[in-house]
């Protein structure tokens, strides 16, 4: 056995698999945090995928300005408007 | 001045290493009469692959254990004499010394306190809390760390000491160093804990805020040296100033001035140093949003702070001091040879220390301003300015000054 | 945001010494605060009831740690003016020298935690510098550092050696080049000056009116020093001002602090070169009947004792009003619309020690 593999298919199959799982996982997960998690995978695997395209540059900006930025983004939307979410770590209040 | 230690670059030296021990290796296989597995060993495929594991490793135990250490010493050493005290001083004495029979160890350079501490914190319990999101707070740490040591892959120490030489380096350090806001948020979220959910909020927003005055800052320089290779970077800084001996670093032109400084405010921003300390040892906090963490967790999230320090600093080496050039172009000739007066990775680290001396030296003496006058100050003050300098880059590009 | 009761402490890096705050926060604004107290108590007012007058002296050293002279000092004015006896002159200037170097201890300590709390990390270690070198004068004063059980009913414990004025005069010439620079450091340093100007206002009717005195008081611009409206010891033979400043705000009270420092240094050197010769102690009764009360500038305000004999060697009654206990009052007054960092600041610059709270 010869072992002339064809790495960008490789690459590539792998990427494709990480990214399209992660981004059901995206969409179905209950908790809301944990959406923005795979939304971030997500966008790193897609940045991956351009730099097999030899698409380097927007790679990078990719990941500067949409994993960087945007699952950030969309951690404090959640984190500021929910209530609920802050008043579950509270301590009970001393009598 | 010109030469650098290692001569043909890292990955080359690296080949050697790796065809001689596949060497080796297809000598025992052919000992033991297997030939075909041998020559599979020395298949040109195999041997990149090692080579470039193997500088792999090399770059990481360069950037991590040599260099994370190292600039922690430096850090604690420094900051202790500025309060007037000796600072750290475990050290092992020479076998031969007079020291060693009596077995002290704590009259020394200190430099082995760092790695007690490592030890120590590799040794302590691994505490997840029980309400905590266990997926996000074991993600978290390994996103910052990881994308801490990215920086790496392509920050060049000198001419020939490189991983790998990529036309876009400037710009895959600032993305690596990007992902840093949303692991905090991570950390803080998951932990499960009021205080840390707070620290974790305020260190994104204020780690952002300040990353875009940084990006500004690159863009100016850019701007002036129509490149993002750090290797074409450094070429263009090493011609001379106008006729004098000075190379042309980027800080000596009057719009670079103005964004060194904006760039050096920004960079302690973002490592969360003490002007700037409001996420973390604010005293409400405790520690943070790294509360919940113990053992080598807490350890990495912790420690690299100084690598990112260290990465940080290189960037403004690179950017604005002339990364691996010396302060004078001239080089001394013996025999029609060039000697170099110090090799290239010298200058570098020279640099990258008394950088990171002056980001501990402002650290420990200036109390930590409040979290909105810290926004107050990145949004309204820093961004006009570095626009600015967008603004002189440009017009000192058109104009063919400098 | 919702709003919320957030806890700091009772365990907490901020709070010096034990208590609970407790402040309702809207996003980063406070709404409200509400401190507990209560765990430190120690009960030092029940014991003294139990033990000698002499012997008491051992429980009001440890009521405020940090200040422990000016204390015991207020118990024993207290105690004295019980019994009706008059102390010796060398005595009094004795007590003067010694409360005079436990006020500056006791604001470096301040200052060390104040820099601590405000992220000047360095100026924690400078001023615990310049605070040993203090401790070793009341080390050989009274032989021990902190709680020094060197006041007696009746004077001090024991004379100071010959070279004690040498000895005074060194530190002081070596602390108040040192006082210099740091007034420099919080001066010049336009963070600090960020972080404590405008922040923690009380007007002067609003401390007069919460019981808030000291140099808390004087920072709101009210010129109230016991040592000089109702001088005790010899304060109205010796020259010296008080120190007050007219903004109320936290910058104001770190100011007045300072140069109180300075003050005390004054007076220290004033008080060595008037001293006369004579007995450091006398034989106070036995037994006691009555009541009394006598009020002191403590390092942080008014100390006010109150003890009644009932002709027993042992006191009946024992009340002691802490300065602090009455500034924890205004507090949330203090706090109202300011962000939840400048809690530490708010509190830092009260100079807050649980133990004379608590009791």
């Amino acid at each position: 056995m010869v072992l002339t593999i064809d790495w960008e298919l490789v690459l590539f199959l792998v990427f494709s698999v990480v990214e399209v799982a992660c981004a059901i996982l995206t969409v179905t997960s209950k908790r809301l945090v944990r959406a923005a998690f795979w939304l971030f995978l997500t966008l790193v695997t897609i940045s991956g995928i351009y730099i097999l395209l030899r698409a380097e540059f927007v790679a990078l900006i990719q990941i500067l300005v949409y994993a960087g930025a945007v699952p950030v983004l969309l951690l404090f939307g959640i984190m500021l408007t929910r209530r609920k979410m802050l008043e579950e770590g509270e301590t009970p209040e001393a009598k | 001045m010109t030469g650098s230690l290692l001569t043909p670059s890292l990955v080359g030296l690296c080949r050697s290493l790796t065809e001689i021990l596949l060497g080796i290796v297809k000598a025992l296989f052919d000992a033991l009469s297997l030939p075909g597995v041998g020559s599979w060993f020395v298949s040109p495929g195999v041997v990149v692959f090692f080579t470039y594991l193997i500088a792999c490793l090399v770059m990481v135990i360069w950037a991590m254990l040599i260099n994370l250490l190292t600039m922690l010493w430096v850090e604690r050493k420094l900051y202790s004499r500025i309060q007037d005290r000796y600072g750290i001083m475990l050290s092992f004495p020479w076998p031969w010394s007079k020291r060693y029979k009596r077995g002290i160890t704590n009259m020394g350079w200190g430099f082995l306190q760092n790695v007690a501490d490592g030890v120590k914190l590799l040794q302590k319990e691994n505490m997840t809390p029980a309400t905590a999101d266990k997926l996000l707070f074991h993600a978290a740490p390994a996103l910052l760390v990881s994308s801490t040591v990215m920086v790496f892959a392509v920050f060049p120490f000198s001419e020939n000491f490189y991983y790998a030489k990529v036309s876009l380096g400037v710009l895959f350090i600032l993305a690596a160093l990007s992902i840093g806001p949303f692991s905090i948020i991570l950390a803080g979220y998951s932990a499960n804990n009021k205080y840390t959910l707070i620290g974790g909020l305020r260190a994104a927003a204020m780690m952002l805020s300040y990353e875009i005055p940084m990006i500004l800052c690159v863009i100016a320089v850019v701007v002036l040296n129509g490149t993002l290779d750090p290797f074409e970077m450094v070429a263009i800084q090493e011609r001379p100033l106008m006729g004098t001996i000075l190379p042309s670093w980027n800080v000596f032109s009057p719009p670079q001035m103005l964004g060194f400084v904006i760039f050096f405010i920004a960079i302690v921003a973002e490592l969360e140093r003490i002007p700037f300390d409001i996420p973390e040892a604010d005293a409400e906090l405790v520690e943070g949003w790294t509360t919940e963490y113990s053992g080598m967790r807490f350890g990495f999230l912790y420690g690299f702070k100084w690598l990112r320090q260290f990465a940080a600093s290189g960037l403004l080496v690179v950017l604005f001091l002339g990364g691996w050039n010396g302060p004078i172009i001239a080089t001394p000739e013996l025999l029609g040879y060039p000697i170099p007066i110090l090799p290239q990775e010298f200058w570098l680290l020279i640099k990258i220390y008394v950088v990171a001396m002056i980001i501990t030296w402002i650290s420990w003496s200036i109390p930590r301003v409040r979290a909105d006058q810290v926004l107050k100050i990145g949004w309204s003050r820093l961004i006009p300015l570095a626009l600015l300098t967008i603004l002189g880059a440009a017009v000192f590009k058109t104009m063919g000054w400098f | 945001m919702a709003e919320f009761w957030v806890n700091m402490g009772p365990q907490h890096p901020m709070t010096h010494g034990l208590w609970n705050l407790r402040i309702k926060v809207d996003g980063e604004t406070i709404v409200d605060a509400e401190p507990i107290l209560g765990y430190l108590h120690r009960g030092v007012e029940k014991i003294s009831e139990v033990r000698e007058f002499q012997k008491v002296i051992v429980l009001t050293d440890r009521l405020c740690y940090v200040s422990s002279i000016t204390w015991s000092h207020a118990y024993c004015l207290a105690v004295e003016e019980l019994m009706g006896i008059e102390i010796p002159e060398r005595a009094k200037y004795l007590r003067v020298i010694s409360l005079e170097i436990q006020r500056i201890a006791s604001h470096l300590m301040w200052l060390a935690a104040y820099g601590a709390d405000i992220g000047l990390l360095t100026m924690l270690l400078y001023a615990l510098r310049e605070r040993e070198l203090f401790l070793d004068l009341i080390e050989i004063m009274a032989g021990l550092r902190l709680n020094s059980n060197y006041m007696r009913v009746g004077g001090v414990r024991n004379d100071v050696p010959a070279d004690f004025e040498k000895s005074c005069q060194k530190v002081i010439t070596h602390f108040r080049k040192k006082l210099d620079d740091y007034q420099d450091m919080m001066e010049n340093s336009k963070t600090f000056l960020m972080r404590t100007q405008d922040v923690g206002k009380l007007s002067k009717e609003d401390a007069i009116n919460w019981g808030v005195t000291g140099p808390n008081l004087r920072g709101s611009g009210s010129n109230v020093d016991l040592r000089r409206t109702i001088p005790y010891e010899v304060y109205d033979q010796i020259s010296w001002e008080p120190a007050v400043e007219k903004e109320c705000d936290c910058y104001a009270r770190s100011i007045v602090r300072m140069r109180e420092m300075r003050e005390s240094c004054n007076i220290v050197l004033d008080a060595l070169k008037k001293m006369p010769p004579g007995m450091c102690r006398m034989k106070p009764p036995r037994r006691a009947e009555g009541e009394a009360f006598r009020v002191t500038e403590d390092s942080r305000g008014e100390a006010l004792f109150y003890v009644a004999g009932d002709g027993d060697d042992r006191p009946y009654r024992v009340k002691i009003r802490s300065p602090i206990f009455c500034t924890l009052g205004a507090v949330p007054q203090m706090m109202r619309g300011h962000k939840v960092a400048d809690v530490v600041t708010i509190m830092g610059s009260i100079d807050i020690c649980v133990g004379e709270i608590d009791k």
